[in-house]
């Protein structure tokens, strides 16, 4: 277990106590209606937690990341649809924290203030995992741009205040060209397209957008032109581990609930053979590797050193231990596994290895690190030998 | 062993895939959404031989051999592995009597259970640690004349629809599962009352729900096999039962490994098809291998019960198999799929919450690795 600061402590544990409070009790009603849960942002008023990211000077609560890692873990432990809302909503602020100006981000983070969201508009239908490759332009017209393109899969589209659009200002220079841009909810020609209908997450929202001669301001470019690629890809990195820590959240609760269900089945009893045993134990094991794997991306981040690599890794390891700890509850717990939440865990685990970037994407990345730098001689020539 | 199927499992295979694709595919979503049992479709599948399969010809069965079986239920979860799994646990209750019940319970059962008139449940599992432990095990008591059912049955499929039920109970709480018998009891028997059918995460359209006896007064007649003679009976059951749940992994994973081969061809990504990629290639060419492999493996264990050879470490290796990998097929293909796929527009969602169902560890404690190990000479 990573050593925390009380401080570090106290913010987990309030956001286990929310958790706990408004998320749990609310996850499978949502999770069955696919209907957007008002009532979260309603409910995070009060600990302004839309507002963990915001830096201090702009009133917001300044968390570092190992800080965020911990409550989205939280989040995802409650119901990783409500968590995707969370760290979608981030995710979106940290393109505006990396190259936004500091009037781009009061403007950007005043709304997070008072528990409303953002979302971060890249991916389109024929730019998926090949970003660069999207059609969405933005034409200069005096002090304004005019964005027209469709973006989908968008999280948190249909209820964000705000919004990083990606869109390209010169086409002709391919993703040299891509920019992105500040959205407001509600522009002429701004419109939100078909609501998707998932496997899981299913409490999230997932929208196209439609963007049809949207006159947006000049002063809404982030960073330069052109720049939006770079832009994207830090904020992927920023961003990956928020998928970590709601995977971790995951496999925690699908081992927590195998557990208690073989005490209710057992009680008082000896505990079934090590085939069962075991298999907890390994579970068990992902569990914390994940956890641990996480945290130490989130301290290095923290520190201010390099962590694309490790971003990449927890994402990739993190998603693929919650993917394979809910299968295994779901098959090991039989009919009971099957007829129970434990379904959700398996369904929602699924999407933490697809989106942020597919885990091929990620393995893509850490082959390139891994094959970077040749090994030192000497254990080359052993390798050689 | 012959690994080619013989012309008639062919052809079996292939009217199976006909129905499938006519009756089963346009109403796989729908089913899926409602949940509802498919009464109609049922109809359809006894209309054409479907639900007698195992038995003989002169009850009106259709007298096909345990391969030709497996074929069918691997064609049928092609389309939907739901129907598949109402025809299995059907047809697993209708074999078990035909294995082990009387002359008499023949002929009153096995007619309408090969017409389709009648629909078959199994009821094994309870809520305790094993069936015949804990307060809410099923007891029935012996009275100068027949028996009294009490307790309760867990996870029952079929559950609410079926007419008869395999059913399993302790004699004596004393010997516990040892004194496992089992009874056919009729779903209309006084004091027999289905529970709420129960949310599952997938085979939506097989009813699954509890089963609570309360005084239900059994006729000598009822009794199946013999007294304290249900375990082996239990056990038979569930492995002929756990080598068709594997082709309905199969028959999943096969359907699921077309679709995303079929997606990646097309899904055009960094100027190409996402199929000339090596890393797209291996997650649907480790799919792939794994059916075949567990195809291979079931059809083994098929023919040995069609032989009347001892069959349940294969039978149990399959499952050992499946257990570790029938959810991964899907977890692969979706992936193939990605952000597209996960939508439940796509049919793979319906695939990857069916698939689960049909490779569980439902008793705890006994698991096939125990059986393989202790065969290990």
């Amino acid at each position: 277990m990573s050593i925390l600061s009380p401080e570090q402590k106290s913010i987990q544990q309030a956001a286990k106590e929310f958790v706990a409070k408004v998320i749990i009790p609310n996850a499978a009603k949502f999770d069955k209606s696919g209907e957007f849960p008002m009532l979260l942002l309603e409910a995070s008023k009060p600990s302004n937690i839309f507002a963990m990211a915001v830096p201090k000077e702009f009133g917001g609560l300044n968390y570092d990341a190992l800080t965020q890692a911990l409550v989205l873990e939280e989040w995802g432990y409650g119901c990783a649809g409500m968590g995707t809302t969370l760290a979608a909503s981030v995710l979106s602020m940290d393109s505006v924290l990396i190259a936004g100006t500091d009037e781009q981000k009061r403007r950007y983070f005043k709304p997070m203030l008072n528990a409303e969201i953002g979302s971060f508009g890249l991916t389109e239908p024929g730019a998926g995992s090949d970003a660069a490759a999207g059609t969405a332009t933005a034409v200069k017209k005096g002090d304004e741009y005019i964005l027209n393109g469709t973006k989908c899969w968008i999280t948190n589209g249909g209820f964000a205040t705000v919004y990083v659009i990606f869109a390209n200002t010169d086409p002709a220079a391919g993703v040299k060209g891509i920019s992105a841009f500040i959205v407001e909810r509600g522009l002429p020609g701004f419109t939100i397209g078909t609501t998707d209908h998932k496997l899981g997450i299913r409490a999230s929202n997932t929208v196209e957008l439609l963007l049809k001669d949207v006159h947006v301001p000049a002063t809404n470019l982030l960073g330069k032109e052109g720049e939006g690629m770079k832009i994207a890809m830090k904020t992927l990195d920023m961003a990956r581990p928020a998928i970590a820590a709601l995977s971790v959240g995951i496999a925690q609760r699908a081992l927590d609930t195998c557990v208690a269900h073989v005490h209710a089945r057992f009680p008082g009893k000896p505990f079934p053979g090590q085939t069962l045993q075991f298999k907890l134990a390994d579970m068990q094991i992902l569990v914390e590797a994940a956890r641990e794997t996480l945290h130490q991306a989130m301290q290095l981040r923290d520190a201010g050193v390099p962590y694309s690599k490790e971003s990449a890794i927890c994402k990739t390891f993190c998603s693929d231990v919650a993917m394979q700890v809910s299968a295994t509850a779901v098959s090991l717990m039989g009919s009971y596994g099957y007829t129970s939440e434990l379904g959700k865990y398996m369904r929602d685990s699924k999407i933490m290895q697809i989106y942020e970037g597919t885990n091929q994407i990620q393995r893509l990345v850490i082959s390139r690190a891994v094959l970077a730098h040749a090994p030192a001689a000497g254990a080359a020539q052993k390798a050689g030998k | 062993m012959n690994f080619e199927l013989t012309e008639e499992q062919q052809l079996i295979g292939q009217s199976a895939r006909d129905f499938g694709k006519q009756y089963i595919e346009p109403i796989a979503v729908e089913l899926d959404h409602t949940g509802e049992y498919p009464k109609a479709l049922v109809q359809a599948l006894a209309k054409h031989d479907f639900m007698g399969l195992l038995l003989p010809d002169d009850v009106g069965g259709a007298a096909a051999g345990f391969v030709s079986y497996v074929e069918v239920i691997e064609d049928l979860s092609r389309y939907c592995a739901a129907v598949a799994s109402i025809v299995n646990n059907h047809t697993i209750a209708a074999y078990v009597i035909q294995q082990w019940g009387t002359a008499d319970q023949k002929k009153e059962y096995l007619p309408s259970l090969a017409k389709g008139e009648l629909l078959g449940g199994v009821a094994i599992y309870e809520h305790g640690p094993t069936p015949g432990v804990g307060a809410e095990a099923l007891v029935a008591t012996k009275q100068d004349v027949g028996y009294v059912l009490n307790g309760k049955k867990a996870f029952v499929r079929n559950a609410g629809e079926a007419g008869v039920y395999v059913v399993f109970a302790i004699t004596d709480p004393a010997l516990g599962a040892k004194s496992l018998t089992a009874f056919l009891v009729k779903a209309a028997a006084i004091g027999v009352t289905v529970g709420e059918k129960l949310e599952t995460m997938g085979l939506k359209g097989c009813p699954v729900a509890d089963l609570t006896f309360e005084n239900v007064v059994l006729a000598e007649t009822a009794l199946l096999g013999t007294v304290n003679g249900g375990a082996a009976i239990a056990s038979q059951a569930l492995a002929v039962a756990s080598v068709a749940e594997a082709a309905q992994t199969v028959g999943i994973g096969q359907a699921a490994v077309e679709h995303a081969a079929a997606y990646a061809k097309q899904r055009v990504q960094f100027g190409k098809p996402v199929a000339t990629l090596q890393a797209i290639q291996t997650l649907l060419a480790e799919v792939a291998t794994d059916c075949h492999l567990a195809r291979l493996g079931l059809r083994n264990a098929a023919l040995l019960i069609e032989e009347g050879k001892p069959f349940e470490v294969e039978a149990a290796m399959v499952k050992s198999f499946l257990a570790r990998l029938g959810s991964k097929m899907l977890i692969d293909t979706c992936q193939v799929e990605g952000g597209f796929g996960y939508s439940e527009s796509m049919p793979l969602p319906r695939m990857f919450r069916d698939i689960a169902g049909t490779n569980l560890l439902d008793a705890p404690g006994d698991f096939p690795e125990k059986l393989i190990a202790a065969s290990i000479a």
